[in-house]
């Protein structure tokens, strides 16, 4: 039972601020880990810890890619978590959207490929045989969310949902090991949603480990075979989707007292 | 038809030398607008690219100048040879100025490079013993070509502004070419993403300071060898020829045209530079002395940030779209999924 | 060596008040509307020319000129920002930015143009003889009344201007708006008055600045705004930008360092001293000496 990411009691402050008190789970190979709270409760400042946004104040993420290799991130920029491994979506939709859809996805590539200032002005062939593999594999990832046949219009012409998908084809692009979605079916109708499902299934199928924030919880019951649950920085329960349900705790911190 | 446009005026500007009526004043403008073309594309690259204001161009221009004009004075150097050092050369200080400053935000960058530029200057006025100082670097030797080797007859000495014009119709093109080059591969790429969106930039393996660092070690390369040409073409150098006022004139070009469009960039210097020779003739027609240019150019820039900020060419070049990657990737997509390749709206 | 020391160090402390004046402008602006006023030098050398119009012109008497040209200042400063930068409170930084050198190199010119390029001696016969006198004495070392005088009035002004800031209603809408731009709108203060009179004050100091140095060393040029005035930002920078006492602490610094420097270094390189102090502190520590610590909001 060798996890693929370790929360180790990590805690994180902003000055007086505790967003993130002493928390500590597994995320375990290959399955479609769910974090749910309340709104504020830390779930994005949880993903922007492991991704190299914040650095925990305390504790430690432990990330390992492959069984046995142990790398703790703590203090790692983005850049290198995103080598290491790990991609990430983001809350609000960061596209690049003066660019098209392909070039979105051919940034995903970046942290795979290797060709610098000489090879784009000179054209060496083994620059020109990577550009070509970068194309193939972004659309690649592009038919594999749905998107082939806007790869080459501009990414804010697509809608709403596509656009979502776009982001996850461009962090499929880095060839992670482990994938963090913050919302992604935040502002999708249910044909959209089932999808959506379909998606990350495909994604878990390609041996790709999943860590979902959703506030859908049809969404979240259907498809994640765990759930860790935060309030106000601290995780309250953990566990299948049925007793997470049922968690007096859990309904409480939804709801509020004496909805239990 | 727009390209058709562009080669007719390109024949017309390279045949105009060769035409009777042709003036050493009219190609004097044209290449010193060509110089500020190179200047232009080089400072493009750091607000346009990286989002960052670069407030000390025309130091990398006098640092390139003023190598290009020693190693003449002193060594006699072959300028076919100077020119990769002069880039070396700037890129290295591109290098040096940069990895410790690029980290620090918009405001802080940008007052760091101009204090740079400010204290290259001063270097050049007081380091008497190197520069001259004010009273600057004359005699600097013109270009010469030296194929001798191959025919002894092939030995050409730049002589008159005609062979100048065309070595930096040359060089602009060189410039262009490059930089179009890099715009269509992973490092453009790279640097529209940092660019457009540091954090998404970085969440896909971009190492944001690396990458700004080199594009302002390209930039800085740049500035240099257009300063490497201006030194052997113009043939006297002096420090108050550097000042704070040139960074401020690229940058308005850069801005005129569009951060981040090539094109624009050139339009801009023309624009620019032609301006300013036609005020240079106008004003005294008017009763104004000929310095008032200066209070139309800081006009000129109020006016344009108010009512135009994003220039007159705002699209970010779109990059290779003539690319034949691209071009059969389209006919692919055609193919596989009918009809032209759609957007939802 | 050392007998240089006391008089070198006068002469700093001289300098060091005139940059914590300019300075102090260029902080309280960056502070409300987080932009680096480039035209503010223009400011400072246009006190100094309006003073000199006034007495020449109009025959005022030295006192009330320097008052008179302090008021234009202020209203030109107010109008600076009405006309080029209010539009654009919303736009990009680099907009902005390009928008105040654009400002400054066209208020250079225009005094260029109005009153030629060559430098201008200050009206003597209107400064007050008694100024030109000794006031004290000790050995090699001597002050006269006018360099009192600039203390005086310099320190004056700073302890009027701490007094605005932490006592009166507008002083503390000042702080509110430099603190959080939203917040303060959202609290009834009529955020473009303030920052009106936030030009207008810096405006006034600068003008100020401008008429002690004409004054003091007997010349003014329509470019004098320009090395001033980036001496003076390298002081703000120095005390950290947005900090009034900042500014005035990062002036007095300045001015010794730059003529203890000039002094015993090397007096080519005497304006090298605030290029190099600005970018040590921004590579080093740009939060400068009393400026808060930037925190990194991802």
């Amino acid at each position: 039972m060798d996890p693929i990411l370790k929360i180790d009691c990590v805690t994180k402050r902003f000055g007086g601020l505790m967003a993130l008190a002493e928390v500590e789970y597994e995320v375990r190979r290959g399955e479609i880990l769910g974090l749910i709270g309340p709104n504020g409760a830390g779930k994005t400042t949880m993903f922007n810890c492991i991704a190299g946004i914040y650095e925990p104040t305390s504790g430690q993420v432990v990330f390992s890619p492959e069984p046995g290799k142990n790398i703790v991130t703590n203090g790692f920029k983005s850049e290198k978590v995103t080598k290491l491994g790990i991609a990430r979506t983001f809350q609000n939709i960061r596209l690049f959207n003066d660019l098209t859809v392909l070039d979105n996805v051919r940034l995903g590539c970046h942290c795979r490929t290797s060709s610098n200032f000489f090879g784009a002005v000179l054209r060496f062939a083994a620059q020109q045989r990577e550009e070509q593999k970068i194309i193939d594999s972004s659309m690649h990832w592009l038919e594999f969310v749905g998107l082939g046949k806007n790869a080459l219009s501009d990414a804010s012409s697509l809608s709403y949902g596509n656009q979502r998908r776009l982001e996850i084809a461009r962090a499929l692009a880095t060839e992670p090991k482990l994938i963090m979605l913050d919302e992604p079916a935040a502002g999708m109708n249910p044909q959209e949603t089932q999808m959506l499902i379909k998606l990350i299934r495909a994604i878990v199928a390609e041996g790709i480990t999943v860590v979902l924030i959703e506030h859908d919880m049809k969404l979240v019951m259907t498809i994640c075979e765990r759930l860790v649950v935060l309030d106000h920085g601290i995780l309250i329960a953990e566990g299948s989707p049925k007793s997470i349900r049922e968690n007096p705790m859990v309904i409480e911190a939804y709801l509020g007292r004496g909805a239990a | 038809m727009q390209r058709k446009l562009f080669f007719v005026f390109l024949i017309a500007a390279l045949a105009y030398p060769l035409m009777p009526l042709s003036s050493d004043y009219v190609l004097h403008v044209m290449t010193l607008i060509m110089v500020y073309m190179v200047l232009a594309m080089g400072l493009n690259i750091v607000p346009g690219f990286c989002g960052l204001l670069d407030l000390g161009y025309v130091g990398f221009f006098g640092i390139g100048a003023y190598t290009s004009g020693l190693l003449t004075v002193h060594y006699g150097m072959s300028f076919w040879l100077i020119v990769p050092l002069a880039a070396a050369n700037g890129a290295m200080w591109g290098v040096l100025l940069g990895a410790p400053t690029l980290r620090l935000t918009g405001d802080y960058f940008a007052i760091v490079t101009f204090g740079f530029s400010e204290l290259v200057v001063l270097f050049l006025t007081n380091e008497i013993w190197l520069t001259r100082g004010p009273l600057g670097l004359p005699g600097i030797e013109p270009v010469s070509l030296d194929l001798s080797f191959l025919n002894p007859d092939w030995f050409w000495y730049f002589d008159g502004e005609p062979p100048y014009f065309y070595l930096a119709i040359f060089l602009v093109a060189a410039v262009y070419f490059l930089l179009k080059r890099v715009e269509d591969s992973r490092l453009g790429r790279a640097w529209f993403a940092i660019r457009e969106d540091p954090m998404a930039a970085a969440s896909c393996g971009v190492n944001i300071l690396n990458y700004k660092v080199i594009a302002f070690a390209i930039s800085a390369a740049i500035g240099a060898v257009g300063g490497s040409f201006y030194a052997r073409w113009y043939l006297f150098l002096s420090p108050d020829m550097f000042k704070f006022w040139e960074s401020f004139l690229v940058l308005c070009m850069v801005v005129l045209g569009g951060l981040g469009n090539l094109r624009g960039a050139l339009f801009g210097a023309v624009i620019m530079v032609s301006m300013g020779e036609v005020l240079r003739e106008i004003l005294p027609a008017l009763g104004l002395p000929p310095e008032v240019r200066f209070l139309v150019y800081g006009l000129l820039m109020v006016l344009i940030m108010r009512f135009k900020p994003a220039g007159f060419f705002p699209a970010i070049a779109s990059s290779g779209k003539t690319n034949p990657m691209l071009v059969a990737l389209e006919k692919r997509i055609c193919e596989t999924h009918g009809g032209a390749s759609g957007s939802d709206s | 060596m050392l007998d240089q020391l006391l008089p070198q160090l006068v002469n700093g402390l001289t300098l060091g008040v005139i940059y914590a004046m300019i300075a102090v402008g260029y902080t309280m602006v960056y502070g409300v509307i987080e932009l680096i006023n480039f035209a503010h030098g223009e400011i400072y050398m246009f006190g100094a020319f309006f003073c000199v119009m006034f007495i020449s012109v109009f025959g005022v008497p030295f006192y009330l000129a320097i008052v008179l040209s302090m008021s234009c200042c202020a209203i030109m400063g107010i109008l600076l920002d009405i006309v080029a930068y209010r539009p654009l409170r919303n736009a990009p930084r680099l907009a902005a930015l390009i928008t105040a050198i654009g400002m400054s190199i066209f208020l250079q010119n225009l005094a260029m143009v109005i009153w030629g390029s060559r430098p201008l001696p200050f009206v003597q016969d209107a400064v007050p003889a008694y100024l030109n006198e000794t006031a004290f004495s000790m050995g090699e070392v001597y002050l006269t009344w006018l360099q009192v005088f600039i203390f005086a009035v310099t320190i004056a002004m700073m302890f009027g201007l701490f007094f605005i800031i932490t006592y009166t209603k507008i002083g503390t809408a000042m702080r509110a708006l430099a603190q959080n731009k939203t917040a303060a709108a959202l609290m009834g203060i009529n955020v473009n008055f303030v920052i009106s009179f936030t030009f207008a004050l810096g405006s006034a100091f600068g003008a100020m600045a401008g008429i002690l140095v004409s004054v003091y060393y007997n010349t003014l040029y329509p470019t004098m705004g320009y090395m001033a005035g980036v001496k003076a930002f390298a002081a703000a920078v120095l005390g950290g930008i947005g900090s009034v006492p900042g500014a005035m602490l990062g002036g007095l610094v300045l001015g010794v360092a730059e003529a203890l420097g000039a002094g015993y270094v090397s007096s080519l390189y005497r304006d090298g001293v605030a290029y190099a102090v600005m970018i040590a502190v921004i590579l080093f520590k740009p939060s400068g000496l009393l400026g808060k610590s930037v925190v990194d909001k991802a």
